[in-house]
């Protein structure tokens, strides 16, 4: 069988209600990465000592789990409804195919070791 | 090799050993002491030590005595709070002072002396409240260097200060600079030059060292993230030693060129001179043109792009420490105004001065607060921190001689003079991280201008123009305050200015391009101020 890693850009107040989704839904073990960026509608205004200014890397939270070949469509979907507030900044799910997995402490490859 | 490249682990690592060509045996060790060539040598070389030795002895015989010559007054002078004379023997011969002034000169008074003490420990932590201050403003990459200049900035201000500095300030000589108390030589009990008051000699140079300290601090402010280490040093050297205490003594020191101190024994001749309580002019006003001038000479830091061309002020890394740094400056400013009295017995001044001190803060933080709301519509803390420190720096001149309206008022426009001066700075293109010519420069000219609108003339001053009561004196009193208060400005703007192009053509002060672009943190000190990665341990990465 063939694995997939399922990777999730959200909003980071957002953490606590993926981590349910994915976990009420067979995932075990995630990863997750404090990221920047933007996407279209990019640009936020801050403020400092009376001027404003525009920032364009926004704080977001990069999420990664790996999952069976069969199962991405179902947890891309689980991610994208717990991360989704409706409003601009909500992120982006992709999945990337993966090679080889492999347990460090057992030695387990492949799905054994998700 | 900088630590950051250090690897960890196994020998892999290591770079291979260079082998070197096999040493030629030596001389067995009688033919050696033979050789003429060895001997001649040895003879020249140990000659040379002791010619060394003897002259290091000769310097210390000679200059030694005049240099630590001065006695500590520490111990053997009784002190009282009250000028009975009789009472009060000199501690080696018994006999009694000849004259009340001599009597006077010799008697400490100990409530004065600790009040002054207690003050001057305040004012020094200060020096804590700016470190926090000017990093928290400042980008991590900047920070390791901010707290260095600070550190060494303090250390270098005292040796000077004590060598020469008082001297030229405080010392007796003529209107332009002083010149008595080199080393703190010659100096009697007490310093009773501003006003006897009993304060002893050690105490109140400390309490003047700590105001030196302050002003040579600020100067750092508008230079941070890209001067060079050796330059911060000689202008360091040059604030601390030469511009503060000279322009220093105009105002403060006995006979000086406007100041309100008469030499011993005469009286004050200058047409004009200025009323400057704690130095809103002599420290403020002096640090805030000295940083102008610093920041003129050094250009912006790289990358930096200003509001009129579409950019704005890069956001402080750690509003936290910079919050806290500004209450410490608050806390520290509990010092440098009520301490200004010199005297614990002047219970009412010292109480008015430190509400006055608190009440223009207020006003000051809350003016330039809700002013900054209107314009973002959002409520800002880092124009709140700038606004309060406004507030204190301009109430320090007029503190002691206005009443508690005349301190709100003077807070409620220091902070927009703030808003505006931060304004202004952005807009002439100088790179001013933390503020300091527009808080410090700017509110400095307003307070010591104010003085002239706001005396109530109760203590020892005219009327001021906007005050009730007859005005005698009063418009001369007004352009003493504004044409001394210009005279310290454009005097230290002027000799900062050409210090600074003159460090600036021998290539000391600004770093590299590189350097900067790197982190002056890395490039002048080898450490950054976060994460400095522990790996050279080899088990782990913090």
């Amino acid at each position: 069988m063939s694995l997939a890693m399922i990777v999730a850009i959200i909003k980071p107040h957002k953490l606590e209600e993926v981590k349910e989704a994915l976990l009420a839904n067979g995932v075990e073990g995630m990863t997750i990465t404090e990221v920047r960026g933007f996407g279209r509608q990019r640009g936020k205004t801050e403020n400092f000592r009376g001027s404003e200014y525009t920032i364009d890397f926004v704080p977001k939270l990069k999420v990664e789990v790996i999952v069976p070949d069969t199962d991405v469509d179902k947890i891309v979907s689980v991610v994208s409804e717990a991360a989704k507030t409706g409003k601009i900044g909500d992120g982006k799910v992709w999945s990337v195919g993966v090679d080889r997995l492999l347990r460090v402490r057992t030695g387990e490859t492949g799905t054994d070791a998700i | 090799m900088n630590i950051l490249t250090l690897r960890s682990g196994g020998d892999e690592f290591r770079p291979p050993r260079t082998v070197r060509a096999p040493k030629p045996p030596k001389q067995p060790l009688m033919q050696r002491l033979k050789d003429k060539d060895r001997q001649k040598f040895f003879i020249a070389f140990f000659v040379g030590k002791l010619v060394g030795v003897a002259a290091f002895f000769f310097l210390v015989k000679t200059i030694g005595p005049w240099i630590i010559g001065q006695a500590a007054h520490a111990s053997g002078v009784k002190s009282q709070d009250t000028l009975g004379c009789s009472a009060v023997p000199y501690p080696n011969t018994g006999a009694v002072a000849a004259t009340q002034a001599e009597c006077n000169a010799n008697l400490v008074s100990a409530s004065n002396t600790a009040w002054v003490l207690v003050t001057a420990f305040l004012v020094f932590f200060m020096q804590a409240g700016f470190m926090m201050l000017e990093a928290g403003f400042a980008r991590t990459r900047e920070v390791v260097n901010i707290l260095v200049e600070c550190i060494v900035d303090t250390c270098l201000c005292a040796i000077l200060f004590w060598a020469f500095g008082f001297a030229f300030m405080f010392g007796v000589g003529n209107a332009w600079i002083g010149h008595s108390f080199f080393f703190l030589n010659g100096a009697p009990a007490t310093y009773t030059l501003t006003g006897a008051t009993g304060v002893a000699f050690m105490a109140f140079f400390l309490f003047q060292f700590a105001f030196a300290d302050t002003c040579s601090t600020i100067t750092s402010g508008a230079m941070v993230g890209r001067t060079g280490f050796v330059g911060d040093l000689i202008y360091s050297f040059c604030v601390s030693g030469l511009i503060y205490p000279i322009l220093g003594h105009w105002v403060w020191g006995p006979g000086g060129l406007i100041s309100t101190v008469a030499k011993p024994g005469g009286t004050v001749t200058s047409w004009f001179v200025l009323h400057d309580f704690a130095g809103s002019t002599v420290v403020h006003t002096m640090g805030g043109f000295i940083a102008l001038a610093g920041g003129i000479a050094l250009g912006p830091r790289l990358g930096r792009k200003f509001k009129r061309d579409g950019g704005g002020l890069p956001p402080g890394h750690d509003l936290l420490a910079a919050s806290i740094g500004g209450v410490i400056l608050w806390f520290g400013w509990y010092g440098f105004n009520p301490g200004s009295t010199l005297s614990a017995m002047d219970a009412a001044g010292i109480g008015r001065v430190a509400a006055n001190t608190t009440l223009a803060a207020a006003a000051a933080g809350g003016s330039a607060f809700a002013f900054v709301y209107f314009r973002i519509k959002k409520w800002d803390l880092g124009i709140s921190i700038n606004g309060f420190l406004g507030g204190l720096v301009a109430i320090t001149c007029p503190c002691y001689w206005v009443n508690a309206t005349g301190a709100i008022i003077i807070g409620l426009v220091a902070g927009i003079v703030v808003v505006f001066g931060v304004d202004l700075i952005e807009w002439l293109r100088i790179d001013d991280p933390i503020g300091a010519v527009a808080v410090h420069g700017f509110a400095g000219i307003w307070g010591t201008w104010s003085l002239g609108l706001f005396a109530t003339g109760k203590y020892g001053t005219a009327v001021g123009l906007l005050m009730p009561g007859t005005k005698t004196g009063s418009v001369k009193f007004f352009i003493a305050q504004v044409g001394g208060n210009v005279i310290i400005a454009v005097g230290a703007f002027a000799s900062a200015f050409a210090i600074m192009k003159v460090i600036a053509y021998f290539k000391m002060l600004r770093i590299s391009e590189e350097g900067e672009l790197e982190g002056i943190d890395i490039h002048e000190h080898g450490s950054p101020a976060y994460h400095p990665e522990a790996a050279y341990m080899g088990k782990g990465l913090t």
